[in-house]
């Protein structure tokens, strides 16, 4: 399945995931006490500028996935520019945007399987049992593997509905796509025990 | 326990599929989004503790990078936009419908799922849901629960729908909810 | 997919060849209205089927290979009189066709039977009557014996030849359409061959016994 990884190598795709997540989670908190509004300009403008660092591609990326967030901001800033509050609401945008920003830069340069390195990293140290990490990381891998099938699947229940109805396909779907999604889990638990080994 | 396992992973999936559909409408004219309505699900049919670890699977992949939440999106910018109350709101909710459900598991029908629906999937997440604009959007607990307001007939109206496929779920596979 | 396609099936029974991948399903789906040509049009017994959904319903049936892809409803008389409700029919009378084509297949007491209980079979069966109970024209039928055991197969060949509307029949089973008036083979969005059953199953079928036989898996 297609992660949110850039194809794009930036600077940032060497950094080591750990300290990238430690210090997205530092800045975060930091900018939740952003009170001025040139404090947060600079803020997000840095953010800004570290998605420059990785080329005009990357930026043109990192645009499209804050694409949400944008117009969010937008109506946050619509909304306080009516009520007269212009200024605080210029805060609160630019701290969303920094804050959304620099996560999504993250995630944009750090690949699916350095994330998971540091959270079996984590859970060893936190002392989790082995088999409960095994456990973990066979549930991940599941889940990888079959979001497409069950997507395939109700795509399927979506076509033959609209062969048979001219009105758009309702929660009536829902039920064979769970039936679908609980078969397939006793398949596969099958599989699992016909395997052996531990569970 | 094999199959609890893959009960959870495969309730994750279908959390992420159920994003991938667009967005059906009710009779009404209502849109509806097919993966809240998956959060429903887990808790009424996989029960709280297993519920809740589904719905943390799935939040747990869209936060290391993958696109599962409908429209694509996903990352962990999307813990940082203003619906993270309810992002984090999702697993609770689906532990507290789970734990009604499970207390009312043997009486059937329609009307007791959806009533565990609502009270996790509407209350418990809108109260999170609520807390978490009113932090991020820097406004009062009132003000942001007027921001919430114009959803909630329409998830009251999920928790009905979850309460009918449930039902049905159960109908078709007699033993699921006892599993 | 398709290129430069333009052909005119008018034939009762029609047979589609090829292997997997080569745009069979695709096909289906174009001819069905479930999709949209690029270019082009795609009209069956003068219907446009991807732009006038409606028409389309009462004029091209389509039955997919995995009845449980398929089935959207509990029980057997919902499923039935789903697509007539989308169709000019009223709740009533959707329930009498139900009721009657479940007659004409000697399946009256199906009505309420929920459908998980029904063995593979009779589910392929349940979504034959779905698409019957529509009256199409056409129907196309999506490689619809796979997985089922011999006597069953034969039992739904035979249901399948005794029907009036005409057939677009795609499948791997080759003997199931030695009797059509017409197969076409189709390779990579081409027809590589267009005939008589005769004139093109042997073809086919020696093609595929020679890929067999070697070894290379690149074009498996």
């Amino acid at each position: 399945m297609i992660s949110l990884t850039s194809d794009v190598r930036t600077p940032f795709h060497t950094l080591p995931a750990g300290p990238k997540l430690l210090g997205l989670c530092l800045f975060t908190f930091a900018v939740f006490f952003l009170e001025s509004i040139g404090g947060a300009l600079a803020v997000t403008g840095l953010v800004g500028l570290s998605y420059l660092a990785g080329g005009v591609r990357f930026a043109f990326q990192g645009l499209r996935l804050m694409r949400p967030v944008f117009w969010v901001a937008l109506i946050i800033l619509a909304y306080h520019l009516a009520v007269g509050e212009t200024a605080p609401g210029l805060v609160v945008a630019l701290r969303l945007v920094a804050a959304v920003g620099l996560a999504n830069l993250v995630t944009m340069t750090t690949r699916l399987d350095d994330m998971l390195a540091v959270v079996e990293r984590l859970l060893t140290r936190v002392g989790m049992p082995q088999r409960t990490r095994h456990r973990i990381a066979l549930a991940i891998a599941l889940v990888i593997r079959f979001t497409p099938v069950l997507a395939e699947k109700g795509g399927a229940l979506n076509e033959a509905w609209r062969a048979r109805s001219v009105k758009r396909p309702g929660w009536r779907l829902v039920l064979p796509f769970a039936l679908l999604a609980i078969d397939d889990a006793d398949r596969v638990a099958e599989a699992l025990k016909a395997r052996g080994g531990e569970i | 326990m094999e199959r609890n396992l893959t009960m959870i992973a495969l309730f994750a999936a279908l959390i992420a599929a159920l994003g991938l559909i667009p967005k059906f409408t009710l009779a009404s004219g209502v849109p509806i989004s097919a993966q809240s309505l998956g959060i429903m699900l887990c808790g009424t049919v996989l029960g709280a503790k297993r519920g809740a670890l589904a719905v943390l699977l799935f939040l747990g992949l869209v936060a290391l990078g993958l696109p599962l939440l409908a429209g694509g999106r996903g990352g962990l910018g999307v813990f940082g936009g203003v619906t993270v109350g309810y992002l984090i709101g999702f697993p609770v909710a689906a532990f507290v419908t789970g734990l009604l459900a499970q207390v009312w598991r043997d009486r059937g029908g329609w009307i007791l799922p959806a009533v565990a629906a609502l009270v996790g999937g509407v209350v418990v997440l809108n109260i999170l849901g609520i807390v978490g604009m009113a932090v991020k959007l820097d406004k009062t607990l009132a003000e942001a629960t007027l921001l919430a307001t114009p959803f909630i007939p329409g998830d009251i109206l999920k928790c009905v729908l979850a309460g009918l496929i449930t039902q049905g779920l159960q109908k078709a596979r007699p033993g699921l909810l006892q599993a | 997919m398709f290129s430069g396609l333009d052909i005119a099936l008018a034939e009762h029974r029609v047979g589609v060849i090829g292997r997997n991948g080569s745009g069979k399903t695709q096909m289906a789906r174009l001819i069905a209205g479930l999709a949209a040509p690029d270019a082009g049009d795609v009209t069956v017994a003068g219907v446009e089927v991807a732009k006038d959904r409606k028409a389309a319903l009462s004029t091209v049936g389509i039955l997919f290979q995995n009845p449980d892809h398929q089935i959207i409803f509990p029980t057997v008389g919902e499923e039935l009189t789903f697509g007539l409700t989308s169709q000019r029919y009223d709740k009533a009378e959707a329930r009498d066709r139900a009721v009657e084509i479940l007659a004409r297949f000697n399946r009256s007491d199906w009505y309420d039977r929920p459908v998980h209980g029904l063995s593979q079979g009779q589910r392929h069966l349940v979504c034959l009557m779905a698409v019957l109970v529509m009256a199409p024209k056409l129907i196309i039928l999506d490689e619809p014996y796979a997985g089922l055991d011999l006597a069953t197969t034969l039992r739904l060949r035979r249901y399948l030849d005794a029907l009036d509307p005409a057939l677009i029949h795609i499948t791997h089973d080759l003997t199931a359409i030695e009797n059509y008036d017409r197969v076409i083979w189709l390779d990579w969005g081409e027809v590589r061959r267009d005939g008589k059953p005769g004139e093109v199953l042997p073809a086919y079928e020696q093609e595929m016994r020679e890929k067999g036989g070697r070894d290379d898996f690149a074009d498996l």
